[in-house]
């Protein structure tokens, strides 16, 4: 696939919409400290690629499985990898969202959830 | 670079309303460089807004697909009018922000003063302060000259300051202004002693 001279510029844009992968990936940067390399390393791919993947549409709803599955197989990336980080995210977004609410900690069923199905997809790798 | 057939085209707009999670990249590799080209040869800075520009649509686009209806006109015009307002929008903002700079960066340049200007008005204000200080003006006349070199206007307010407020009107006012030409002149001369001090 060739890069043209706008994706990074779009990839950079996508962080600011919530539904985009590329929203995800800067907030999983953040909460775990990685360059774009070692994320991109941690998927499996190149950084021209994670480029590419941070113009997909952010997986949700019942479909994530297959969505995710869509995105790793046209992107050759790691299965499981973009699923623990795609869930990451949306556990600890969950978690801030509850606490700016004032919610207690205790465990939610989003997180179990989610926990279940990384394990799941670890399982089956 | 030419846009995509309009089979195609819906295609991928079928694609985008069923939320496809990789078809958001399609539509940038698909529209992205027909959109540039149809804005116009750009150079640079141009360049770069354009790109900004199209991206924005796009985002736009694939955040409310719904707001495009096929049956007014092909998505790829419909895309590529967007981005030219938008290009549109994005120069008047900057000629617009320019302008409020240039006003500003005019008036302040107008308003300031050289740094050695500054520094000479400061000496000479603390000279002049010294001067009033060491004169034997009474309480009443340093307090009305403080009203003076304030700008105050009021002809009750300084025969205030001076102890005449109780006077009737007409001859509170003549006091007063006998009292304020009476200080000015003191003032000037003080003044010319200074500056005969200093030749």
């Amino acid at each position: 696939m060739t890069n043209p001279e706008w994706l990074e510029r779009a990839a950079r844009r996508s962080r600011s919409e919530t539904w985009m992968l590329g929203h995800v990936f800067e907030r999983y940067r953040e909460l775990e400290g990685r360059t774009q390399e070692e994320l991109a390393k941690e998927l499996g791919c190149t950084p021209d690629v994670l480029h590419w993947l941070s113009l997909c549409r952010r997986p949700e709803g019942q479909d994530f499985d297959e969505q995710a599955s869509a995105i790793a197989k046209r992107f050759a990336v790691d299965l499981v990898s973009l699923v623990q980080v795609l869930r990451h995210v949306e556990v600890m977004e969950t978690l801030s969202r509850q606490v700016g609410n004032g919610d207690t900690l205790e465990e939610q069923p989003m997180q179990s959830a989610a926990r279940d199905r990384t394990r799941d997809s670890e399982n089956n790798s | 670079m030419s846009f995509p057939t309009q089979e195609e085209e819906l295609a991928l707009h079928e694609r985008v309303l069923k939320r496809d999670p990789v078809a958001p990249t399609d539509v940038f590799q698909v529209f992205m460089d027909p959109i540039l080209s149809a804005l116009g040869r750009k150079e640079g800075r141009e360049r770069e807004d354009a790109y900004d520009s199209i991206i924005d649509v796009l985002f736009s686009y694939l955040a409310n697909p719904e707001r495009y209806l096929s049956q007014k006109g092909r998505l790829s015009t419909y895309l590529t009018q967007a981005a030219k307002k938008r290009l549109l929008d994005r120069y008047r903002s900057t000629e617009a922000r320019q302008r409020r700079e240039q006003e500003f960066g005019d008036a302040f340049e107008l308003g300031a003063r050289s740094p050695n200007d500054a520094l000479e008005i400061s000496v000479e204000a603390r000279r002049a302060v010294v001067r009033l200080e060491q004169s034997a003006l009474g309480e009443g006349d340093r307090a009305l000259l403080g009203l003076v070199l304030q700008g105050e206007r009021s002809t009750l307010v300084m025969a205030e300051a001076i102890g005449l407020a109780s006077l009737p009107e007409d001859d509170r006012r003549r006091e007063v202004k006998r009292h304020r030409d009476r200080l000015m002149k003191w003032l000037a001369r003080l003044g010319k002693e200074d500056s005969d001090d200093e030749s």
